[in-house]
């Protein structure tokens, strides 16, 4: 369940700064996102790909929808490749790869501050 | 163990950060490039006009209404001359930013900067080399400098420019920036008024750099001069030259003389290897007047031919402000109008053809090039040392030695392995000060021939053939430039740098310039063709008139009668191959059909019943133009073998040679044992065509379709095919009157009509007004160009309703 209101968090703090800052805004969320509420590696990880790489994903392929596809068709074929929907996978898995890292490493700094709990000698 | 897991996922993520924000090989930074928020989803534009109803802007002083029409071109409305150019700027920047900046750094020597020093096998770095020697920035330089010393009203107007297109670039983030930024990875930098100078040295480039100098002097040593006479004459066949100012005009001032001196060109052989300017580029002017026409209203009509590219090279803009009211095509970084019309005057533009450029050879006292020999005196150098910051590389430095002449351009670092190394400066009149700028800005408003004349009598950048017509019934032609008076034959070689009578003496004054107001013909008209016939007492030399598309234009004009601005439309598409119609019958009289293979015989069939008009889906002048290539290829083998660089003659001269001089020694080909006549000539070459075409038809993709053959191309200025035409759907070719051959062509058609109660003007271009390829209009007049298609131009004082389809406001902040 965190991972689902993690995911949601990093994904509209995606959404709705990036227009206002960088392309890197998905890996600052996912960061900061992963440091308020750590969790396991895995876990943060998969918060981050997801909640970057599937707004990124999401959003790329409404403005090709809106589009229809006229422009991503020329760029795709600059790129070598032949299919636009190369543009939105591209787009998404890397958006996701770098909100994946960005949320390990939010994770993993926030452990640093975490001093590990004593166990309990009746536990 | 935490403490390594957080450095380790930091490290990775650092790197996936850093690397997805670098460009690697050809690739976009890939983060930036894909990001739906910023990237290049972000250029492709679902609305035509992406801008505010109301944009605020400081620099301004009152506020500003541009309407855009359906083409959108913008019609900008303003109530001082200041808001109206920095309007231009602006809205130029909007639509072009990417290209006016591009095209300049071109000029300027400066596309290592972006593109490295390799792009697509073409050496950026020595082109960008060759660009500062030859001198383009420098020549801007010094315009810049005094015309902002000499010229403060008209300066300010350049600055108001300026302003206009930072506040757009200050507009920008990276999500906004055009496509081929993105794309190559850089950012705009910020506009400056010595760019808009460098607009003209880059026109000079163009346009006023032809010549043949060296070559001339090569074949002159190689062959002598009987040979060199009938490769190259001035004017072959005086009787079918149909010169821009009509024969019998009469010159009525005392020239300038001055004596050819008695020691000879340096009879010296060198290796020119910079680059020429595309050779299939071209230009036509015409204007009836009205005892020509059915409603008697003067109409003029223009078509610059040049190299056809993306975004175009033509911007149309509607200026209305307190003094001006202009409309018509401009070039994106320039200032007001450059082919257009206003209330009361249309004008046009050809290249006026001229040896504008000579060749001094110098002689250094030492290696360290402090002093030359000039009038047998050692006379101290300026060196130069220019800076290449080239992509993703070292920063390279050039030393240029200039001499009085101007800059030394081929020498020990900048020369061929071919030659020892030559010392050569380069003496071009695109190196002198100019105020196109401002004489542009006064023919803008000019309202009659007399302040046409005398605002264009100033102009001193490359020299144009202007054509005129007003609404109140006058038409013309002046020739205008820079011209240095030139003994017979001065600048033609290579000249003596240390001779003091191998200099340019003088240069002619305007009330010499070349003009014809209302000749009795009832017309003018202008194709790049000689200027004069022979009685005009200046020496008028250039080594590539044009010799079809003027005498065409004038076999028209001269029997048309009734005329439309329709008629003037197909004129400009007229398709009729003059050189074919020369050449053609005596190539097939010579064929021996008795001996045809069946396919040989069709093709002969084709060929006879053509009537040579190359239209675009006729088969017969894709044959036509293979078999004249070989038959060049054959004829010319000595040219294009030979061990020092010399061109081939000129088509019409070509047709000359094979008709008249059948004894000279090249017609007979150094490859085979026999001797040939020129009849061989055709004879092997007609076979020859054949197999080669049949051969090239076996692949299915392959048409003798004219259009699909010559391949008219409209390329993207970085050669990206995705944002490139090709195969438009156009007829004609190099040297025909709709000029359209494989890369260049017109690239603005206006025919405008005058009279009493207004201006009635059309026009059409191979593009686009935005140039943004993510524009849902990106090339959409290419399509109308080709088929004949015009568009009704909107000029009015007041725009209706109907008329527009985008209203934007700039407000002054």
């Amino acid at each position: 369940m965190k991972l689902i209101i993690r995911l949601i968090f990093i994904g509209s703090i995606t959404y709705f700064i990036s227009p206002l800052a960088g392309w890197w805004m998905g890996m600052v969320a996912a960061f900061v996102v992963s440091f308020i509420s750590p969790s396991s590696g895995l876990n943060a990880f998969i918060s981050g790909f997801l909640g970057v790489g599937l707004v990124w994903m999401g959003h790329a392929w409404t403005l090709d929808v809106a589009n229809d596809s006229v422009f991503s068709t020329k760029i795709v074929q600059i790129l070598n490749q032949n299919d636009p929907i190369f543009l939105i996978l591209s787009a998404g898995g890397i958006a996701g790869i770098a909100g994946g890292f960005s949320a390990i490493t939010g994770t993993t700094f926030k452990a640093l501050f975490v001093k590990p709990k004593k166990r309990s000698l009746y536990n | 163990m935490k403490t390594f897991k957080f450095v380790l996922s930091f490290i990775v993520t650092i790197t996936i950060g850093v690397s997805l924000n670098t460009r690697i090989g050809a690739w976009p930074p890939l983060g930036k490039f894909l990001s739906p928020f910023h990237g290049f989803w972000q250029n492709a534009e679902n609305e035509e006009i992406d801008l505010a109803d109301e944009i605020e802007l400081r620099n301004l002083n009152e506020p500003v209404n541009i309407f855009f029409d359906d083409l959108l071109i913008p019609h900008i409305y303003a109530k001082n001359e200041e808001d109206l150019f920095f309007s231009q700027g602006y809205i130029t920047a909007y639509h072009r930013l990417w290209q006016m900046e591009f095209q300049l750094l071109l000029a300027e020597g400066r596309l290592s900067e972006i593109l490295g020093d390799k792009y697509r096998g073409f050496d950026v770095l020595k082109n960008d080399r060759e660009m500062r020697r030859i001198g383009l920035k420098y020549g801007a330089q010094v315009s810049h400098e005094q015309f902002k010393k000499e010229e403060k009203e008209a300066y300010k107007i350049i600055e108001a420019f300026t302003a206009g297109v930072n506040a757009y670039i200050e507009s920008l983030s990276y999500k906004d920036f055009p496509i081929e930024y993105k794309l190559l990875d850089y950012k705009p930098e910020k506009w400056s008024p010595f760019k808009c100078f460098l607009v003209y040295t880059n026109m000079h480039n163009t346009l006023s750099k032809g010549e043949m100098d060296l070559e001339h002097t090569n074949a002159l040593k190689k062959w002598g001069r009987d040979v060199f006479e009938i490769l190259y004459p001035e004017r072959p066949l005086e009787e079918k030259i149909d010169p821009v100012i009509p024969r019998g005009t009469e010159f009525d001032f005392d020239p300038i003389e001055i004596e050819k001196p008695a020691a000879a060109h340096p009879l010296a052989y060198t290796d020119p290897f910079l680059q020429k300017a595309n050779p299939e580029v071209g230009s036509n002017n015409f204007v009836v007047n009205g005892s020509k026409t059915y409603n008697g209203k003067v109409i003029l009509a223009n078509e610059p031919d040049l190299t056809l590219n993306l975004p175009s090279l033509w911007y149309l803009i509607h200026l209305n402000g307190p003094k001006t009211n202009v409309m018509g095509a401009t070039l994106p970084g320039s200032i007001g109008v450059g082919i257009g019309f206003n209330d009361s005057i249309a004008w046009g533009m050809t290249n006026a053809k001229r040896d504008l450029v000579d060749w001094y050879q110098i002689e250094f006292k030492d290696r360290s090039r402090e002093e030359y020999l000039y009038n047998d005196n050692w006379v101290p150098t300026k060196k130069v040392v220019e800076t290449f910051h080239v992509r993703g590389a070292d920063v390279f430095y050039d030393t240029i030695v200039y001499t009085h002449h101007g800059p030394v351009v081929y020498d020990r670092n900048f020369g061929s392995e071919r030659t020892e190394p030559q010392n050569l400066a380069m003496k071009w009149t695109a190196h002198l000060p100019s105020k196109e700028l401002k004489v542009l800005y006064e023919a803008n408003q000019a309202k009659n021939y007399t302040e046409f004349s005398d605002a264009f009598s100033g102009f001193t950048g490359p020299p144009f053939n202007f054509s005129f017509g007003s609404s109140s019934g006058d038409i013309g032609m002046l020739i205008n430039g820079r011209f240095p008076v030139k003994w017979d034959e001065q600048g033609k070689f290579l000249l003596d740098g240390n001779n003091i009578e191998h200099e340019w003496q003088a240069f002619m004054p305007k009330s010499h310039n070349l003009s014809v107001k209302n000749p009795p013909q009832n017309f003018v008209s202008s194709a790049n063709q000689h200027a004069a016939d022979t009685t005009y007492p200046y020496y008028q030399y250039d080594h590539h008139y044009e010799y079809y598309r003027g005498r065409r234009i004038n076999d028209r004009l001269r029997i048309m009668s009734n005329i439309t601005a329709e008629d003037m439309m197909t004129l400009q598409h007229d398709n009729f191959n003059y050189n074919a119609f020369e050449a053609l019958p005596m190539m097939l009289d010579s064929l021996d059909t008795a001996t045809f293979t069946p396919r040989e015989k069709e093709y002969y069939e084709t060929l006879r019943n053509w009537d040579f008009f190359s239209e675009p889906e006729k088969k017969a002048p894709s044959m036509y133009q293979q078999w004249w290539r070989n038959l060049n290829n054959m004829l010319w083998d000595e040219i294009d073998s030979s061990d020092v660089k010399v061109y081939r003659p000129s088509w019409f001269n070509t047709v000359k040679i094979l008709s008249q001089d059948t004894n000279f020694f090249m017609i007979d080909n150094q490859s085979s044992i026999e001797k040939e006549t020129s009849g061989d000539l055709y004879r092997k070459t007609f076979k020859e065509t054949v197999n080669e075409l049949e051969n090239y038809l076996k692949d299915p993709e392959n048409s003798l379709v004219w259009y699909e053959f010559k391949n008219t191309t409209i390329a993207h200025l970085l050669d990206l095919s995705p944002f490139t035409f090709q195969e438009v759907k156009i007829g004609g070719d190099k040297s025909i009157v709709n000029a359209a051959s494989g890369r260049a062509g017109p690239s603005w058609r206006m025919v405008v009509e005058l009279g009493n109660d207004g201006v009635k003007a059309w026009g059409v271009y191979p593009g686009s007004q935005s140039g943004n390829p993510g524009n849902p209009t990106y090339g959409h007049m290419i399509n109308d160009w080709a088929s004949g298609e015009y568009y009704e131009m909107i000029f009015k004082r007041e725009m209706n309703e109907s008329e527009i389809k985008y209203n934007v406001k700039l407000i002054p902040n």
